[in-house]
């Protein structure tokens, strides 16, 4: 039932302007930010090149993809609960027979089939210099690993704030609010501080440079199992509070 | 019959403040039950929690012979429900959407088509499937709402308001089509219209704060009440005399009421009315109208 959810879910956005725009509008900037890092990196001296090109590539193509996804994922989340609450489309969902958990999951996976395409395509703009060079496909796999994670982790937190809110505007903000403090708390913090490890730029950090910590993998699975234990608690307290 | 809806003690409230008093409901098939009251008397919250959209604070719901709070997924699929506000999804064409609505049921693809010609054509959706649902009048709209709510085939429909925004003929439509889901299945509907519960069901049950304080059925008189007209005008004394007659009252000339004793026939009443030769003119059971009944209920007043 999750997947027929999530499949109805990707259905419905796909058939509106908003995802096809967005997807454009991605595929313009990621493109731009990848003729520019190879432009850079082409016009660098040999021994300039402290880093290697995919090293280049995941800092900065998969470094603006984070924002590019920090930017969609809230606006792609607003409205999946707070406007089903406001419509009373949610009471299609509660009395068909679909769990609450399974409701939620079916949503996440929706909106995270939906983020796919952006998440795959800083690999498959660097996958296009196979022809002509030599890539270090073990980085741009941790990367595209790191950027999952993110999408999964921004889709929990805006899904909860979707939860919280009946207005969609809410919802956003809300959501960019929590992701734009995520962001910043490993700058003013003592470092190894729990408010430190708090903040996912670090974590994704290691990723893009091509290192794989179960430690960065739990923290983003850590953080998500909250925001959905959150998500759920507040679903079901709606039904029986 | 079959009992397909049981449920007992049902209770609802809302931060401590109770919305639904303890409740008894039974459903069979061939059941179009209403529910009747004013706004705010706890109609639409008993719906939810009969289809599971609410928990309710006490009591039980057995559908189909399973608990809906222990097993909620095999009851939920015996029931369709159509809320007060249709839950449509505006940017959907009616096709995408009823297929949707299936899918979300359980139905596979091709279960899915067919269910969706079905209720299409039940619903008198056949030219607008391939409209957008926002671009459809609201009396359209409603019909796509009962649409989802039929296209799995459900033992119980749920309606709350079916008939809210519909124009005459698409309100006897809508009154045909419950009919006809009723044959086969058990029907609860609500309203706060009178004539809509007295020209659809066959039970009703009356609302006031969340307080039942009717529940009956509407085919059976309520009380042994009858209305004789006579072409004789024998004195009251006479007919109260009657073996199964209890009281009489004089309405006007040739015109009485009759009450009989519990358990008597009306036959053996109008027999002995020809053995005495009073020609008999106008035999009419006197049953409560439901308005009679609702404001009773619902004012404590005189009908």
């Amino acid at each position: 039932m999750i997947r027929r959810l999530a499949w109805v879910e990707w259905k419905r956005v796909m058939r509106t302007p908003l995802a096809w725009v967005m997807l454009a509008v991605s595929l313009c900037l990621l493109s731009w930010q990848f003729l520019g890092t190879l432009e850079a990196f082409v016009g660098m001296q040999t021994g300039d090149r402290i880093l290697g090109l995919t090293h280049h590539l995941g800092l900065q193509l998969f470094g603006l993809a984070a924002v590019v996804l920090f930017i969609i994922t809230p606006i792609l989340t607003m409205r999946v609960f707070s406007e089903a609450f406001r419509s009373g489309t949610y009471t299609l969902l509660s009395s068909s027979p679909i769990s609450v958990s399974n409701i939620l999951l079916g949503k996440l996976f929706g909106i995270l089939l939906l983020q796919l395409p952006f998440v795959l395509m800083p690999a498959g703009l660097s996958l296009t210099l196979t022809t002509g060079t030599t890539l270090d496909l073990g980085l741009i796999a941790a990367a595209t690993l790191g950027l999952l994670l993110l999408s999964a982790l921004y889709t929990a937190i805006g899904l909860y704030l979707s939860i919280l809110s009946e207005n969609p505007a809410v919802a956003a903000a809300g959501a960019y609010g929590i992701l734009l403090l995520l962001s910043l708390l490993d700058q003013h913090t003592a470092s190894g501080g729990f408010l430190h490890w708090l903040a996912w730029p670090s974590h994704y950090l290691n990723l893009q440079m091509g290192l794989v910590h179960s430690s960065d993998i739990a923290y983003f699975l850590l953080l998500m199992l909250f925001f959905l234990g959150l998500s759920y608690h507040r679903l079901d307290q709606r039904r029986c509070g | 019959m079959s009992t397909l809806l049981n449920a007992k003690q049902l209770q609802r409230s809302f931060h401590g403040r109770p919305v639904v008093e303890p409740l008894d409901l039974q459903l069979s098939t061939g059941d179009i039950l209403g529910l009747l009251g004013p706004n705010g008397a706890g109609k639409s919250t008993i719906m939810r929690m009969l289809c599971g959209d609410l928990a309710p604070s006490g009591g039980a719901i057995e559908i189909g012979g399973d608990d809906l709070l222990q097993r909620p997924l095999p009851c939920k699929r015996r029931i369709g429900f159509l809320p007060e506000r249709p839950p449509l999804h505006q940017d959907q064409t009616v096709d995408e959407y009823l297929t949707d609505c299936g899918y979300l049921r359980g139905m596979d693809r091709s279960a899915c088509k067919t269910a969706r010609l079905q209720s299409k054509q039940q619903c008198g959706l056949e030219s607008v499937g391939s409209r957008l649902i926002r671009k459809l009048s609201k009396g359209y709209q409603q019909r796509v709402g009962l649409a989802q709510a039929i296209i799995h085939d459900p033992q119980v429909v749920i309606l709350d308001e079916p008939t809210d925004g519909l124009d005459p003929a698409q309100i006897r439509q809508v009154r045909e089509l419950i009919r006809s889901l009723a044959e086969t299945r058990g029907v609860i509907l609500s309203s706060h219209i009178l004539p809509e519960i007295q020209a659809t069901c066959n039970r009703v049950v009356i609302l006031q704060d969340g307080r039942t304080v009717y529940s009956g059925d509407l085919s059976t008189p309520a009380s042994p009440c009858y209305r004789i007209g006579l072409e004789q005008d024998p004195d009251e004394v006479l007919i109260a005399a009657l073996s199964p007659v209890t009281s009489v009252e004089r309405l006007h000339t040739d015109y009485f009421r009759v009450t009989l004793k519990t358990g008597a026939n009306p036959s053996e009443l109008s027999r002995l009315i020809l053995e005495k030769g009073w020609g008999l003119i106008e035999l009419t059971p006197e049953t409560l109208s439901l308005e009679q009944r609702y404001l009773q209920a619902t004012t404590g007043g005189e009908s």
